[in-house]
């Protein structure tokens, strides 16, 4: 019987031949990813286990994301005992205000995670490292510290589904498109949890670096344990550069076994939404097209990467964001950012009336930039809309991909970026 | 091993961990005490209130798909029902996350298929852990819920995953964890 491209990993990481769906191993950890919002709780937990050092500091990844730049004294105040812990242990990779950025898009942008092995990281996104075809996964703070100590930790090895995905994109659809296609399509209903999902396919292989992390980063949203794609040509082209390390490629056998697979077609796949509340409330654009709303964000590790402002900026460029509509423009990294001043995708979209901000988790994580405050309806390009997810309780988050928002924030109200709506 | 016997807080629909710790509640670093005053705040109004889950006296929740949904990591939900008084939390299915976080506290998750069809906020439940058996005292009905792995056992005999980790690396046998 052959494995799945995740049963392989558990097993080359934990000593093994080959290991089966349920089975528990301890794995080895390739990083670990902690940021300022858990960072200090994570090396508190570490240091209460009397490991005498970390596994490795060179693989203990830091990033400050979430409360930067600070906006309340208090958070000031944690960030500087953030600061002082990764001074004290000397991290080398330490990604802080001025060369920051969200720690998933670090994490694959600066070449820490890498295809055959495993990474971690205290914050649920962690699923985005899946793109390059390593396990990534969200862990909790004692999880990340006995890593640190250990540099190993335990897994159930997850039963796999396979996602095969056929057709021609036709763009401006994206890879958000299809996630949240997949998440009407499952459900929260069980179907997801605890698996593995692996997207394969003509359209995947079709699929540049950055929709290959929206597709794997919002797998935790539909309660998978990650997902993966094998690694190819545009894996190599991308890594190139960003590692010295070495890896060999790897993929599922043909005759590995799943607990499903899934056909879908994205020839006939349109522009989609999630309506406010619940991710699995999903809708083609057609259905939600006039809606009004007032506020409007792409960024995030989801949906802030250089492709993402890139299409934004070819619909808004010479175009106006309608009055009365705010529309918040946060790159996930420092490196998509400067990638954007260089191709003049931020002079287009903010002499189109865009507010850019430095890169942080922003309003996503509901911290701070552009929070919504009451009655607030935001057409966002971020991962979740539950209530009070990007502030106050009552305001509302419709999700969709940068495409949808660029064209909506035109018209002002819910619209088909292929329409001729807002031309 | 005893069975444990309580009353039950039965959810109606999904419960996200977003919504079992608000984020305003988000203790840095995680605090039992602080957490179990305001667990569940956002998940019913009537818990919206300091101690509000806390006074209800429940032992054990039952729910439905994916208990403790929506992806977040922090651990203050698990540690925030445990100071609450519940000592077991039975569901069709749970979030990967917060599965993973009830493990390594030692808090028990059973999977336990559509009992939540089957049972009403304030029945009385008892739960014999050796055994899996859940019986429903208020209704005369029985349960049997899916087997705990024995890696989940010794985690919760050891007192948790940080103390599981602490005695191997004090006796040196963390290296021959595979």
């Amino acid at each position: 019987m052959g494995m799945t491209i995740t049963e392989k990993i558990m097993a080359s990481n934990s000593g093994r031949e080959s290991v089966v769906p349920g089975q528990l191993v301890w794995a080895d950890i390739h990083t670990v990813m902690t940021m300022d919002y858990l960072g200090k709780q994570t090396f508190r937990a570490f240091e209460s286990l009397g490991a005498k050092q970390l596994f490795d500091k060179n693989r203990v990844i830091c990033v400050s994301d979430h409360l930067v730049p600070p906006p309340t004294p208090e958070f000031a105040t944690m960030l500087n005992e953030w600061r002082d812990v990764v001074h004290r242990y000397e991290i080398p990779h330490f990604y802080d205000l001025g060369r920051q950025g969200i720690a998933h898009q670090l994490m694959v942008e600066q070449g820490h995670v890498l295809p055959g092995r495993i990474s971690i990281g205290t914050d649920s996104h962690a699923n985005t490292y899946g793109a390059v075809g390593a396990v990534g996964n969200a862990v909790g703070v004692s999880d990340a510290a006995v890593a640190m100590a250990t540099g190993k930790l335990w897994f159930r090895v997850p039963e796999s589904v396979r996602f095969h995905v056929t057709g021609t994109w036709q763009p401006p659809v994206m890879a958000k498109d299809l996630s949240l296609h997949i998440m009407g399509m499952m459900h929260w209903n069980g179907h997801l949890i605890y698996k593995t999902l692996e997207f394969g396919g003509p359209a995947i292989e079709a699929l540049g670096m950055a929709g290959r992390m929206t597709l794997c980063n919002m797998t935790v949203d539909l309660g998978a344990k990650n997902g993966i794609i094998s690694p190819d040509a545009i894996t190599q082209a991308y890594l190139s550069g960003r590692t010295e390390d070495v890896w060999s490629p790897l993929a599922s056998d043909a005759d590995a076994p799943y607990d499903a697979v899934y056909e879908v077609d994205v020839t006939n796949l349109g522009p989609m939404l999630s309506r406010p509340d619940k991710l699995d409330d999903t809708a083609p654009v057609e259905a939600l097209a006039g809606t009004p709303f007032n506020k409007a964000f792409v960024g995030t590790c989801t949906n802030g990467r250089t492709e993402d402002f890139a299409i934004m900026a070819s619909i808004l460029r010479g175009r106006q964001v309608r009055r009365g509509v705010n529309l918040l423009c946060i790159p996930a990294s420092t490196d998509v950012y400067l990638e954007c001043l260089r191709e003049g995708y931020v002079e287009a979209l903010v002499a189109a009336g865009a507010a850019f901000e430095t890169s942080s988790c922003g309003p996503c994580a509901g911290i701070h930039t552009g929070v919504a405050g009451d009655g607030d309806v935001i057409l966002s390009a971020g991962n979740r809309n539950m209530k009070g997810r990007m502030g106050s309780r009552h305001a509302q988050i419709y999700l969709t991909s940068p495409a949808v928002v660029a064209a909506s924030c035109i018209t002002g109200v819910i619209t088909d970026p292929r329409s001729d709506d807002w031309t | 091993m005893q069975s444990i016997i309580g009353k039950a807080w039965v959810a109606k629909g999904y419960v996200m961990s977003f919504d079992m710790i608000l984020q305003r509640f988000w203790t840095a670093p995680v605090d039992p005490a602080e957490n179990a005053k305001w667990v569940m705040a956002g998940v019913d109004e009537a818990f919206n209130r300091e101690d509000g889950f806390k006074n209800m006296g429940y032992t054990f929740i039952v729910a439905g798909h994916n208990f403790a949904g929506g992806g977040k990591s922090i651990e203050h939900c698990i540690t925030g029902l445990m100071g609450a008084g519940i000592q077991a939390v039975f569901a069709t299915s749970f979030a990967r996350l917060q599965f993973r976080n009830a493990i390594n506290y030692g808090l028990p998750f059973i999977t336990c298929k559509d009992m939540n069809l089957h049972c009403e906020t304030g029945d009385e439940l008892a739960y014999d852990p050796a055994t899996g058996t859940i019986e429903n005292r208020t209704r005369g009905t029985r349960f049997q819920s899916v087997p705990q792995a024995p890696f989940v056992a010794e985690v919760a005999a050891a007192g948790g995953l940080m103390n599981f980790i602490r005695q191997r690396i004090s006796d040196g046998s963390v290296a021959t964890l595979r």
